[in-house]
């Protein structure tokens, strides 16, 4: 490959490791990189080196069978992905540059599969520092690291081929005529007929698919073992089980054995990408204008529009001119959230949710299929509170880049506040509403011994209702930081990468327990008394709910004092400060 | 209808704005000019209520920005030279919303009448991203405009502006301002400021250097060489300024500065 390359490519990765280095001598990259660089050393590397799981078997491996039931399912979750890179894209080949790549290398007299070479040196860099985390990741489930990492190595590298040869054969079918819908019409017709193939064959060897079967995990892997180590499904997946295969090798002996078929899949993945002559400039051109755009959008804080184009969507009510304004801001903020937040979604999913769930309760009887859902939707539920604030961001994160037009409202800061805030407690509370809808539902038949019905109403009104409190407080922490610390807000969010954007994200998190527990005690105290008192008065089934208004209460006099903090807290936001900080 | 009292304006030590007087009067067009980092933007920006001033008073139609910021607010339309627009609203969603932000009850007719004169008529399902530059100042405008404001500030109103919008918006600003709105016009553009503007206020490194109407700063300037353009009283005041003599004084009682012109 050309020399000047090689030259831009280590310069490129060098320099941007130094920039990184010398940005720790700010302290907000400085700490967060301390947090993170402890988080990465207690998770990864104190069990990477003088661990006693190191050298001990692959966790996983605990008989061929089980060996060859992860070939299995590894080889059908690339099956998945190589399938959607040829029916998804309905663009041309795009190798992404960047703008200044575009303008150096497109002119100079350089041949298109030295661009190539180029793209895949890059594209290295990415896929040695996935390999990395993910051996990091995995290195506590045992086995040889280096054998693991290799075997990484491998899978990411084929994959990344396999995805540029078929972004070039896919542009070839364009300049041939095929459209992109004709040939995800013939594609999908393939696997219709393949699927069916392996239906009528596995009739005959798979075990029939009976719900009331699976009364526990075990039931369910010796299910999926047999379909996917018995009849056409492990022929149909060869090719790919051969990639997988080293990841999986027990031992170096394995390793060696497994590495010539996936080495010889990889190189000729190589051969066939280099030999591809595809003209991928000009929609490279548009990719890497693209880029540039979102990278100047992202710079410059403007998230919203680093993202996709967005379209015109409907709005989830019609906004009337008079009301509370704040009610302006709820309406803008779930249109921005999307088509799918409209009150009618909302009820059919909620009757879908109940439905499914009394279906599956129906269907499993005394199998242990019904509990394992319930505990997985109740995890469910309790994870939303920790991470939906940090996920749903239709907020003042959202809207930060237009502070100045914020502030220009008639409108007093709370109004503000308390209108920025609410599309996400609305939607958060709908998806625990959901979740609280399909715990009931799976739960319904247990044992009323153990909690009866009306208790378990009680409980599901109760969480109900302190649900939207909750959300309220929740979703001001992370708007109160990106109001008082906007620089770190913009870097844990934007910045993404690296040990220090991490060990930011760890602090928010910590923040955001911290004040979790903070207002949840009086809340708590107060449910207490009133449950105790109320339930020496009255019945279990009346006394739940009644705590649960108490506690609602306590919350949301919380959260209005929360709302006005914030509100202070904008009204306090100098725009011109931040910036010129 | 404006009036501006010692406003200050501090970035830690640096001094952004300083001591800054100065009133509009209803059917006023102001044109604020300054070299770069003047503190023209700053100034309109402690306006519209975006910042607060360190030190000094804004009033807007009477109210007191700092005291009364939703009344004030309420009377204020600021245009920035780059529009300000929510990227997943429509033109139409755009207009409902700022409908009930400013509380404008049947805006429906308005906002027709609006986008009719701003030819936005047909895009009314249109996101910015699907709306060219000049159309997406246009709907900041429109939007601007919902709540009838008696106080208008523009920021480079013309930036990105083909020869029919500039036209357009030079006879919207000069068709407001004979209904009575006091309006403020912060640009480089010194011929516009000239074509458009009653009153000239010229900024140099946050202070006031020049304040009075267009014909008695030209006047004054005139007065030693014949007739003198903006442009020329601008290069002279802020030339001027450079050797430390700032006026600081109401044109009328300002005597034009002596010395050579700076080239354009």
């Amino acid at each position: 490959m050309n020399s000047a390359l090689l030259y831009l490519q280590y310069h490129s990765v060098k320099n941007r490791t130094v920039m990184r280095i010398k940005r720790l001598k700010q302290p907000k990259y400085l700490v967060g990189a301390i947090v993170g660089g402890l988080y990465f050393y207690w998770y990864f590397f104190r069990t990477l080196f003088g661990t006693p799981t190191r050298g001990q078997p692959f966790a996983l491996l605990a008989s061929p069978e089980s060996q060859a039931l992860l070939e299995s399912i590894g080889a059908l979750i690339l099956l998945i992905i190589l399938l959607l890179a040829w029916i998804i894209p309905h663009q041309r080949a795009a190798l992404t540059f960047t703008e200044a790549e575009v303008a150096f290398l497109f002119p100079a007299p350089i041949s298109r599969r030295t661009l190539i070479h180029f793209k895949l040196l890059r594209s290295q860099t990415a896929i040695l520092f996935t390999t990395l985390l993910l051996t990091l990741v995995t290195n506590r489930l045992g086995g040889h690291v280096w054998l693991r990492a290799a075997g990484f190595w491998l899978i990411l590298s084929t994959v990344n081929l396999h995805l540029l040869g078929s972004s070039f054969a896919l542009t070839m079918l364009l300049d041939r005529g095929i459209s992109p819908w004709q040939r995800r019409l013939g594609i999908l017709a393939l696997a219709v007929v393949l699927t069916g193939g392996v239906i009528v064959w596995g009739r005959q060897t798979m075990p029939a698919f009976d719900l009331s079967r699976f009364t526990d995990l075990q039931a369910v892997q010796d299910y999926a073992q047999q379909v996917l180590t018995a009849g056409p499904v492990p022929y149909l997946l060869y090719p790919l089980r051969l990639v997988v295969r080293p990841f999986l090798a027990s031992n170096a002996l394995a390793f060696l054995s497994a590495l010539g078929p996936a080495a010889a899949l990889l190189l000729l993945h190589y051969v066939w990408v280099v030999r591809s002559n595809v003209a991928f400039e000009e929609a490279s051109v548009q990719a890497s204008q693209k880029l540039a755009e979102k990278l100047a959008a992202v710079r410059s804080g403007n998230w919203q529009a680093a993202r996709k184009q967005p379209r015109s969507k409907r709005p989830p009510f019609r906004l009337r001119p008079s009301g509370p304004p704040a009610v302006a801001l709820l309406w803008k903020n779930l249109i921005g959230a999307g088509q799918a937040f409209t009150l009618r979604i909302w009820i059919s999913l909620a009757v879908f949710a109940l439905c499914a769930s009394l279906g599956v309760t129906q269907a499993s009887g005394g199998s242990g299929l019904r509990p394992a859902l319930g505990m997985i939707a109740a995890m469910l539920l309790a994870w939303s509170l920790l991470i939906g604030p940090q996920l749903l961001r239709q907020d003042f994160r959202q809207d930060l880049p237009l502070a100045d037009l914020l502030k220009t409202y008639p409108l007093r800061g709370w109004q503000l506040a308390l209108g920025e805030i609410l599309a996400p407690v609305a939607i958060l509370t709908c998806i625990q509403w959901l979740l609280l809808i399909v715990i009931l539902g799976l739960f319904w038949q247990t044992n009323p011994a153990a909690l009866g019905r009306p208790e378990r109403l009680g409980l599901g009104f109760g969480a109900a209702l302190i649900a939207p409190m909750l959300n309220l407080i929740l979703l001001q922490i992370p708007n109160a930081a990106a109001l008082a610390f906007p620089a770190w807000f913009q870097s844990a969010k934007g910045g993404g990468q690296g040990i220090e954007a991490t060990g930011q994200r760890l602090i928010f998190m910590l923040g955001q327990v911290l004040v979790l527990l903070v207002v949840l005690l009086p809340a708590a105290a107060l449910f207490a008394g009133v449950f105790f008192l109320a339930r020496w008065l009255l019945a279990t089934f009346v006394a739940i709910p009644l705590a649960s208004i108490a506690a609602a209460l306590v919350l949301a006099v919380e959260a209005a004092l929360g709302v006005m903090l914030l509100g202070w807290l904008f009204d306090r936001f100098d725009v011109a400060a931040e910036q010129t900080s | 209808m404006i009036q501006v009292k010692a406003l200050t304006k501090l970035y830690g030590e640096f001094v952004a704005v300083k001591e800054l007087d100065f009133e509009v009067q209803p059917g006023e067009v102001m044109g604020l000019v300054g070299p770069n980092g003047a503190g023209k933007t700053t100034t309109l920006r402690c306006l519209a209520g975006i910042i607060p001033p360190t030190r000094g008073s804004v009033h807007i139609c009477g109210h007191d920005l700092a005291q009364e910021p939703i009344a004030a607010k309420q009377q204020l339309a600021f245009f920035t030279d780059e529009p300000r627009l929510f990227d997943y609203l429509t033109v139409e969603q755009h207009l409902a919303f700022t409908a009930r932000i400013y509380q404008v009850r049947n805006y429906e007719p308005l906002a027709d009448q609006l986008l009719e004169e701003l030819e936005l008529a047909g895009k009314k399902n249109a996101v910015p991203g699907e709306l060219s530059r000049g159309m997406k100042q246009k709907l900041a405008i429109a939007c601007g405009l919902l709540h009838a404001p008696r106080v208008v500030c523009f920021d480079e109103p013309l930036t990105g502006l083909d020869p029919i919008g500039i036209r357009r918006m030079k006879d919207s600003i000069l068709k407001r301002a004979r209904e009575g709105t006091a309006i403020i016009i912060s640009s480089h553009l010194l011929h516009l400021v000239e074509e458009i503007c009653s009153h000239i206020l010229i900024l140099k490194e946050g202070r006031k250097i020049i304040h009075g109407t267009l014909s008695e700063i030209t006047q004054k300037f005139s007065a030693q060489a014949g007739d003198t353009s903006l442009e020329e009283v601008f290069f002279r005041a802020t030339g001027d300024a450079e050797k430390g003599n700032a006026v600081e004084t109401p044109a009328s009682e300002m005597k034009p500065a002596a010395g050579p012109r700076s080239p354009p």
